[in-house]
């Protein structure tokens, strides 16, 4: 337990040295404040375009933005931060396999599983916080400026968000597991959301795999509801169990 | 009892086998000197018995203990110090240490005495500098330090002195020494006056085999092939006593030695008696380190 405490420490010491969490951090933050600056400046940006619009023989009818505009923005940009936040921990495990720095840690006996563990609960660690402040600042916003109350099922549909990231979260940890280079994780995890993305256009699978739980507009506009997400949830949740868990003995059998 | 025992030792990478059946036996306490050329194997080796590198043959005892590749439980009694040893670059040398020690399971008091304790040591006492700017030198110091740490009952040193300046060497040699109490050393090396130094006992490595192996003097007296050196007045002697017997090296100005093996003493004395050659000295010598390592690698 101790050793597992002091790897997850060492974890947080070089996100935060090599300024990562820095650049998360401001990445979650800006996203946050960018959903309602943009449903904000809807109104304004019409009006400005109005005019070469309607030369154009648009007519433009004043729109009311409700809370709702801000959280289809939510809902827009957070696969960005997703990506970004991917990109960024990609090397997480291939920097060390390409330096050598695990060589020593584990001629000292220490277990390979707690590698693995130490690094994926901060991986989920940093994902939850930077996702939840980046919600937090995009509901006060929202709350301060229009009413939450317009959108349906709120939470349930952020928390179906927020699993998303988890699971892809697992998927990195698998490809890292298998992969040498941070681009053979990258392309793994990539072509396996991908993949299931592409599975999911069938409509027959379509509420069963995990890239449903990207949808979270049908949910607040209410023409999903959340019963129909219980089966996709569970899924989304076993098969992230299944990576983790397949990660370990393919770490322990890992040329290092 | 036995350290570390290798029996039936193989690997290969790709078509290339780079060990071919070694077998070696570490006697516990001793200091071993594993010698080899460039590329004779004696990284891979070390790897192999760390679980680092799948062995595609032979078994591996630590303590009594077998080794397996992967998740390998021996290497708790070990201290190893790679060749380019790698630490985590925004760390300090004091946060590492203290990161060992924790990974480890020592106790929070022992681990603060103890790396505190291993720095001054290596002389990195009073360094407060992440690692990311260390020296090539600095770095194998704070690897001597890390591998000390837990007090392994075998350290494995991959060319530990290969960074160091002369007085470092003579510094990490006498650290060798001094854990000698408690721990068994095994160290790789191409430097034989540091084996000749410190070790007890020897094993050569070539074309994947042990092809020497033994406590460093029973060694030296069993593969004791006489040899004199001979040293004459004039050089133009030398040029005859060449003639005669082709297999004489020379050495110096006036100086040459050659082997019992090639031409016996008398022979050689009878040629100086009958061609009247002024001696100035002849010699028996010790046989070296070097001259049994080139013999071993002769072809
Ligand atoms: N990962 C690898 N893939 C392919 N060949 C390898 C690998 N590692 C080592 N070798 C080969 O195995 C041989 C032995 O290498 P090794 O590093 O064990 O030698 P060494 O005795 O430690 O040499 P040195 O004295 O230079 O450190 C070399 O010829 C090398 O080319
Ligand atoms: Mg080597």
């Amino acid at each position: 337990m101790k050793s597992l405490i002091a790897c997850m420490k060492k974890e947080i010491m070089e996100q935060f040295r090599s300024g990562k969490l820095m650049i998360l951090g401001i990445l979650f933050v800006l996203f946050g404040i960018m959903n309602p600056a943009v449903a904000k400046m809807t109104p304004w940006l019409l009006e400005t375009l109005s005019d070469s619009l309607s030369q154009s023989g648009m007519n433009v009818t004043s729109v009311t933005v409700t809370a709702m505009h801000s959280w289809v923005q939510f809902f827009k940009n957070i696969p960005m931060a997703l990506i970004a936040f991917v990109l960024l921990e990609s090397n997480l495990f291939t920097k060390e396999y390409q330096i050598g720095t695990l060589v020593l840690s584990l001629t000292k006996g220490l277990e390979r599983y707690k590698v693995v563990v130490s690094k994926t609960v901060v991986l989920t660690l940093l994902w939850t916080l930077g996702y939840w402040i980046c919600f937090a600042i995009t509901y006060g916003y929202n709350a301060y400026f229009w009413d939450n109350a317009a959108a349906q099922n709120l939470i349930c549909s952020v928390i179906c968000w927020w699993l998303f990231g988890l699971w892809v979260i697992a998927l990195t940890v698998l490809f890292s597991t298998i992969a040498k280079s941070n681009t053979g994780v990258l392309i793994g995890t990539g072509g396996s959301v991908l993949a299931i993305y592409c599975i999911g256009l069938f409509p027959k699978v379509k509420s069963y795999v995990p890239t449903l739980l990207m949808d979270g507009n049908s949910l607040i506009y209410g023409i999903r509801d959340v019963q129909t997400y219980s089966s996709v949830i569970i899924i989304t949740v076993v098969c992230s169990v299944v990576c983790f868990a397949t990660s370990i003995p393919i770490f322990n059998k890992k040329t290092i | 009892m036995d350290m570390l025992q290798i029996t039936g030792l193989h690997k290969r990478f790709g078509d290339k086998e780079v060990l071919k059946g070694l077998d070696l036996v570490v006697p516990e306490h001793s200091i071993f000197g594993f010698i080899g050329k460039n590329g004779s194997g004696k990284t891979t080796t070390m790897k192999t018995v760390l679980g680092l590198l799948a062995a595609d043959a032979g078994v591996m005892m630590v303590n009594g203990e077998k080794v397996v590749y992967g998740q390998t439980a021996t290497n708790r009694f070990i201290g190893y110090l790679p060749d380019v040893p790698e630490f985590y670059p925004f760390m300090t040398a004091q946060e590492y240490l203290r990161f060992c020690g924790e990974i480890t399971g020592l106790k929070k008091s022992e681990n603060e005495q103890r790396c505190k304790e291993l720095l001054t040591l290596v002389g990195l006492g009073d360094e407060t500098h992440r690692i990311k700017g260390f020296s090539r030198g600095m770095k194998q110091r704070l690897g001597i330090a890390q591998a000390l740490l837990n007090r392994p009952k075998l350290l494995i040193c991959d060319e530990p002195t290969s960074a160091l300046d002369p007085v470092g060497r003579k510094e990490i040699l006498d650290i060798l020494i001094a854990v000698r109490e408690h721990t068994t050393v095994v160290f790789s090396t191409h430097i034989l006056s540091d084996v000749e130094r410190i070790c007890t006992d020897v094993a050569f490595l070539d074309h994947g085999v042990i092809g020497m192996q033994g406590t460093l003097s029973d060694i030296k007296t069993k593969y004791r092939s006489e040899e004199y050196l001979l040293e004459t007045e004039h050089d133009t002697d030398l040029l005859m006593l060449q003639q005669a017997f082709p297999n004489l090296r020379q050495t110096g100005k006036h100086q040459m030695i050659f082997c019992e093996r090639d031409y016996t003493m008398f022979e050689v004395l009878r040629f100086v008696a009958d061609q009247k050659i002024l001696l100035v000295k002849m010699e028996r010598t010790e046989p070296t380190l070097e001259s049994l390592f080139m013999e071993v690698t002769r072809n």
